[in-house]
């Protein structure tokens, strides 16, 4: 029925599950593989949930297992002596770890629904920054211009490369010209997939300045994985110049002077 | 436990094994494919086949290997850039990127028929012929460097070519050169196999390969015609300042409409595009003539017998059918379906060359090269050029106020 | 193979013998091995035909991997498509791979070996009686899983390839045949395939309930079926409730591809440049249909092996179950539960935000009951005396990596959260975790427990250990370290992440998994040099080896026709194993009534 040696070679076996499991995450950040940096104002609270999941899930991942790597060691067939404990349950632990676990997530549940709000439901009253429509396999940006409106013949058109103010409420207008895409902003802890037919809003503050990725998050044909975007957070100044620059050069009527002289040069 | 078994299973284990490891052979290095369509239209031996790419690559190399002679004027460092394999378990690796960004659909050859082409709609770009659409330049001049910068860095808006603005500048321009490289290297490739036709007798079939021929007589003239192309730049007067938007805008209305430029033939009284539907770009069209050869020929040799004919004509016939069924093979199997192209829908405001009244300039002044768009330069003065460009502008919000801007999902507010 | 069934024996020894009848090789062969009605020979068909749709879902699996780890490399193999390209693969292909290895695993691998497979095989043998309800419909049941496979197998060969819009298909990608290579023909025979999955699942459950609710053996009543029985019977309610959702909706898709119609597309969609059907329609309807069936078929994937997995732990901890009913209201609760939570697959979809808030309350409810039955698993192995089999070793295994799969659920449950991990590895993680690391040991298990009753031979207890270890390091190293690439935002399906800057320090990462998954799918020629070799060589098997307590440890292994050489009458509940006062260590459900064991049950309560 096999040895004492082998009872303890599997129950060791099982043992290591916590143990590298929990040294997986331990050890994670420390080489960058981990939540990406936040520059939101509501990513926080996501991180925040995110980390008290990850410790109630792990106090609850180390019990149980370290508990069955016990059992198996300590009810080996071949350590333990006599029969085995002739039990069919037991009415008071299954009420137990039945209340205590819904409590708990009922809880959690009910804990969340604030952030989801604030990030889903309780959208800023102001008119779109930008909008953005998801393409295959590209973002086509457009900006309203100085009249604040979209649609109108002020309006300033861009691919992939989204500009947006920090420290201010940004309202992005979502839509897809084609088939299903995903809006994916990780440093932001954003994600709204980008469906045909609706225009779908998404809202957030940017609270530090530089550049992150844009990234498609819903399956979108064969050019999914190129359908790389970046925003660029910058100060409302910096932001108001880039935007002058670059309907001056949407609406040139005369070739850029680099197209001259990189020809010239030719 | 049988003891045998543990033995047993041995045998088995290192059969899987071996056959596990049949696959494991490496793929050979990626090749450049010869213009198969251009080499049975010249009706070339597969001896004169063999010659081509041998001449060829000893004159541009392979995708992995590029050679770069001095008299292309191309720069051999962005070639090793854009060349080559990917890797991507190699850190900060030099080079691969065509083959990353481009060689899926263009093809690693440049000839607009890698793996994903069929699917696209439109095709993409079919570099060999050396034609391109979206340039600064007159109708059948090269586009300058700078103009090659652009699409890649914009894309072209409403086809399946992505915007590489975010990718380094080095990136870019590496991608622009091995772009006219495919493309010299393509048109020196086609100049080579129409040479068979004017050799004469002595040279029994075979091209000289002497430096003088291949280089100077052949490859110079098609590198000559990139270098050329800042010159053929066009020269662009300044919109007319005296004239206000909306009344520049009536004008460019009846130019639109009117016979000189005759804009609604194609685009249609609409402007939606509807004006005809039944034209080819180049590309496609030179498809559809050799399709039309190929079965009007086939068509003939099927009704004409070879009994009565003497033993030269009846070989020549049988010659003639082998040829035209080859063909018919390599348009099946060696090109992409053709498509017509339909004239652009005006009222979108998606505009593929740049969305700038400098491009629609471009666009009006030299139509656009490869495609049945036409130049208007000699029938259409500069200034009523702009006139058009201003109206163009303001199709996609004509009608503003009547169906409203905040109208959901109106043509132009599908961008 | 025995013939001998209840009512000859009762009628005493029979007085005339039947005509002679003219030998007939060809029929007959037919008629037994290939058509035939025998629950037993349809099971093993299901079993031999996913095993091999394993393999090949598998082969799919490590192309993917490959090009994740190093993402436009030679590919083996593979690599001669793309030798124009060096070996290097085109996107599209990609996005072919990850779907059809899905759509294979999910549908042509898990759903039928469970219930096609085991179900078949044990449902009669476990309630004691001689066959399923209707055997004809069985056996057709299994003969609807050849133009599924047809169809499938046939995919990869059209123009185009074979479809590549992830195998949740979501419209306007899939409806339409130029969104992208494989959505045309590949596509098609797609839906097909997954309509004549439906069909023979749809004809499995009906035979299931029927013949679990009505023939069972005198004496079994519900509370003494196996938790196996328990098990398939709420899996085939499952089926016969949600499949008909997906096949409707199957025909809403292929209606909208084919004929034109609107569902799933919205007025005026351009696509590629072609403009597509009537419009009018919405790309969610088709994700809450679609859903509405793929969330009780995720708990149709896991059930079944939750109910072997109880009946292997018993046997192996010579224990009781504990907490018997908790655990079957459990299973009842996860089913009942599994139909209103599909929308959380659907938090980011544009749905209306205020359904995020209904689905994460019944979401995370649906996790108690896992939880529960997870502690009457460890109650289970607690105090017991553990024979650390092949079997056994799976089977906690199973137990274990549940632990790990269901409590990454939670994270996904938590919407705020889901905003970030949605669609990223950590989603790949946690389905990895309850469908392979869960279900797939499952059946290892099951396969390892039964294989003596199925073949009349032990499997090598050896080899299956080796198979074991290294199975299990393995696919810890391939998919424990996607929960941490999930926490970084590395996204599904993409065919080369590392151009974005958040993600393009992970590609050694991936490289290691790669190599653990390479690892995993090489360590499967030792299970499979196992089953072929026991098969006829291993050991012969006694009727009961692992001295268990069901029914189907009585019939002789392998069971003839009509299974039981005799009439079966239950007297107890599944798992009485070492009752004080018994004579040996476990009391089969046959054995008669044993007071003295009785009375110490009744005692020991």
């Amino acid at each position: 029925m096999g040895s004492r040696l082998g009872g303890i070679f599997w129950s060791l076996i099982f043992l290591a599950v916590p143990v590298l499991g929990v040294a997986t995450f331990a050890v994670a950040p420390s080489y960058n593989i981990w939540l990406p940096k936040n520059v939101s104002e509501h990513g926080p609270s996501i991180d925040s949930l995110f980390m008290f999941i990850l410790a109630l899930t792990g106090v609850v991942f180390v019990v149980t297992e370290v508990l069955l790597f016990w059992f198996l060691w300590k009810y080996d067939a071949a350590k333990a002596k006599g029969p085995a404990t002739y039990i069919h349950g037991s009415h008071t632990l299954e009420v137990v770890w039945t209340i205590i676990p819904a409590a708990t997530l009922l809880f959690l549940a009910i804990y969340q629904m604030n952030t989801w709000a604030d990030v889903k439901m309780r959208r800023p009253a102001m008119s779109p920054t930008v909008e953005v429509v998801a393409r295959q396999f590209e973002w086509r940006l457009r900006y309203p211009g100085r009249d604040n409106m979209l649609g109108t013949r002020d309006d300033l058109f861009l691919t992939n490369d989204l500009h947006l103010p920090v420290d201010e409420d940004i309202l992005i207008q979502l839509k897809s010209m084609d088939v299903l895409h995903s809006f994916f902003l990780p440093n932001f802890r954003i994600k709204q997939d980008a469906v045909p037919g609706m225009k779908i809003p998404v809202w957030f503050k940017a609270t530090e300045t530089g550049a992150f990725d844009i990234v498609c998050a819903e399956l979108c044909g064969w050019g999914h994985y190129k359908m790389k975007g970046r925003v660029t957070i910058e100060s409302r100044a910096d932001f108001d110049r880039w935007l002058e620059e670059t309907y001056a050069r949407q609406e040139a009527t005369q070739p850029a002077s680099e197209d001259i002289t990189a020809s010239a040069a030719d | 436990m049988n003891r045998f078994s543990h033995v047993a299973f041995l045998p088995i284990a290192v059969l899987a094994a071996c056959l596990l490891s049949v696959g494991c052979g490496k793929t050979p290095s990626a090749s450049y494919r010869l213009n198969m369509v251009e080499a049975t239209k010249q009706r070339l031996t597969p001896d004169q086949e063999r010659q081509v790419a041998t001449v060829l690559l000893a004159m541009f190399g392979t995708p992995d290997n590029p050679v770069v002679l001095p008299e292309t004027g191309l720069d051999e460092a962005k070639l090793r850039l854009a060349s080559g394999p990917v890797r991507s378990d190699i850190v900060g690796r030099k080079n691969g990127l065509y083959r990353e960004h481009c060689a899926h659909c263009h093809g690693v050859t440049g000839d607009g028929m890698g793996p994903t082409a069929a699917f696209l709609n439109p095709y993409p770009r079919d570099y060999r012929p050396g034609v391109f659409k979206f340039k600064s330049t007159e109708r059948a001049d090269k586009p300058t460097h700078a103009d090659m910068l652009r699409i890649l860095r914009n894309g072209i808006a409403g086809t399946s070519m992505p915007s590489f603005a975010l990718l380094s500048e080095p990136k870019i321009d590496a991608l622009a050169e091995y772009v006219k490289y495919l493309s010299i290297r393509g048109e020196t490739e086609l100049a080579l196999m129409r040479a068979y036709f004017e050799l004469d007798d002595d040279a029994k079939g075979i091209l000289p390969e002497t430096r003088e021929f291949l280089v100077d007589e052949t490859l110079t003239p098609v590198a000559e015609k990139w270098k050329s192309a800042p010159a053929a730049q066009i020269v662009v007067p300044d919109m007319p300042a005296d004239i206000d938007l909306a009344e520049s805008i009536a004008k460019g209305r009846e130019l639109f409409y009117g016979d000189k430029a005759n804009c609604v033939k194609c685009h249609g009284v609409t402007g939606l595009g509807d004006g005809q539907a039944n034209d080819y770009d180049d590309w496609n069209k030179a498809i559809v003539e050799i399709n039309k050869e190929v079965k009007s020929g086939l068509a003939k040799t099927g009704e004409t017998s070879t009994s009565g004919m003497s033993a030269e004509d009846a070989a020549e016939h049988r010659q003639q059918v082998a040829w035209l069924g080859k063909f018919s093979d390599v348009i099946d199997g060696d090109a992409l379906k053709p498509r017509t192209i339909p004239p652009r829908n005006l009222r979108v405001g998606i505009y593929r060359g740049g969305r700038r009244p400098l491009d629609l300039y471009y666009r009006i002044h030299a139509g656009i090269n490869g495609a049945p768009m036409p130049a208007a330069k000699g029938t259409v003065p500069p200034e009523d050029i702009w006139h058009i460009v201003n109206y163009i502008r303001s199709l996609p919000y004509e009608f503003d106020g009547e169906l409203g801007a905040d109208k959901p999902m109106v043509a132009r507010d599908r961008f | 193979m025995s013939t001998v069934t209840a009512s000859t024996l009762s009628q005493g020894t029979a007085t005339t013998l039947p005509p002679a009848r003219k030998p007939r090789p060809v029929a007959e062969f037919l008629s037994t091995y290939v058509f035939s009605k025998d629950h037993k020979v349809i099971g093993l068909q299901f079993l031999f035909s996913t095993l091999l749709w394993f393999l090949i879902g598998g082969l799919l699996a490590l192309a993917v991997r490959w090009q994740i780890a190093w993402p436009w490399s030679d590919v083996p193999v593979l690599g001669k498509l793309f030798a124009q390209q060096g070996g290097q693969m085109s996107p599209e292909f990609y996005t072919m791979l990850f779907t059809m290895h899905a759509s294979v695993m999910i549908f042509l691998v898990i759903i039928p070996i469970l219930a096609g497979a085991f179900g078949n095989f044990l449902i009669p043998l476990m309630i004691g009686a001689d066959d399923m309800a209707f055997p004809t419909l069985n056996m057709l049941s299994y003969w609807f899983m050849w133009p599924a496979f047809l169809l499938f197998g046939a995919s990869f060969f059209v123009e185009g390839g074979a479809a590549s819009g992830g195998w949740t298909s979501y419209p306007p990608l899939s409806t339409n045949m130029n969104s992208s290579p494989g959505m045309g023909m590949g596509q098609t025979l797609w839906l097909l395939g997954l309509t004549m999955v439906g069909i023979s699942s749809m004809l499995g459950s009906v035979n299931y309930l029927t013949t679990i609710i009505l023939m069972r053996a005198p004496g079994m009543t519900m509370f003494r079926l196996p938790m196996t029985i328990w098990a398939m019977f709420i899996t085939a309610i499952l089926q016969a409730f949600a499949l008909p959702v997906l096949t409707a909706a199957g025909f809403m898709q292929l209606s909208d591809r084919m004929l034109g119609t609107g569902f799933f597309s919205p007025e005026g969609n351009i696509v590629n440049n072609a403009l597509t059907g009537s419009g009018g329609g919405q790309p969610l309807l088709w994700q809450h249909l679609f859903w509405f069936y793929s969330h009780p078929a995720v708990y149709i994937m896991i059930l079944p092996a939750m109910g072997m997995v109880s009946d292997i732990l018993t046997t192996f901890a010579r224990k009781p179950l504990f907490g018997y009913r908790p655990m079957v209201y459990s299973i009842a609760g996860i089913a009942g539960l599994g139909f209103i939570v599909w929308g959380h697959h659907m938090f980011m979809s544009g749905m209306n935000p205020a359904l995020g808030v209904t689905f994460m309350v019944s979401t995370m409810m649906i996790a108690l009951p896992s939880a529960v039955k997870t502690f009457n698993w460890l109650g289970t192995v607690w105090g017991g005396r553990i024979q650390f089999t092949t079997s056994m070793l799976f089977a906690l295994s199973f137990v274990s990596m549940f632990i790990i799969g269901g409590l990454s659920g939670i994270f996904m449950a938590a919407t705020p959260v889901d905003i970030f991990i949605h669609d990223t590895y950590f989603i790949v993680a946690h389905f990895h975790y309850v469908l392979f690391a869960g279900t797939a040991m499952g059946v290892w298990a099951a396969i390892y427990f039964w294989f003596p009753k199925m073949f009349g031979r032990t499997m090598n207890e050896f080899w299956g250990k080796v198979h074991f270890f290294l199975t299990f390091i393995f696919l810890n190293g391939t998919f424990f370290t996607m929960h941490i690439l999930g926490a970084v935002g590395f996204p599904r399906r993409l065919a080369d992440a590392y151009h974005y800057e958040t993600f393009h320090h992970l590609q050694p990462l991936n490289a290691f998994m790669t190599w653990c998954a390479i690892g995993m799918v090489a360590t499967q020629v030792i299970f499979a040099s196992n089953f072929f070799w026991s098969m006829f060589f291993g050991p012969i098997a006694g009727r009961n080896p692992w001295n268990s307590n069901t029914l189907e440890w009585t019939a002789p292994s392998p069971p003839g026709h009509g299974n039981f050489d005799f009439q079966p009458v239950v007297h107890r509940g599944p798992y009485e194993y070492s009752v004080p006062g018994a004579d040996k260590d476990h009391l089969m459900q046959t054995d008669p009534p044993n007071a003295l064991a009785a009375a110490a049950a009744a005692a020991a309560h």
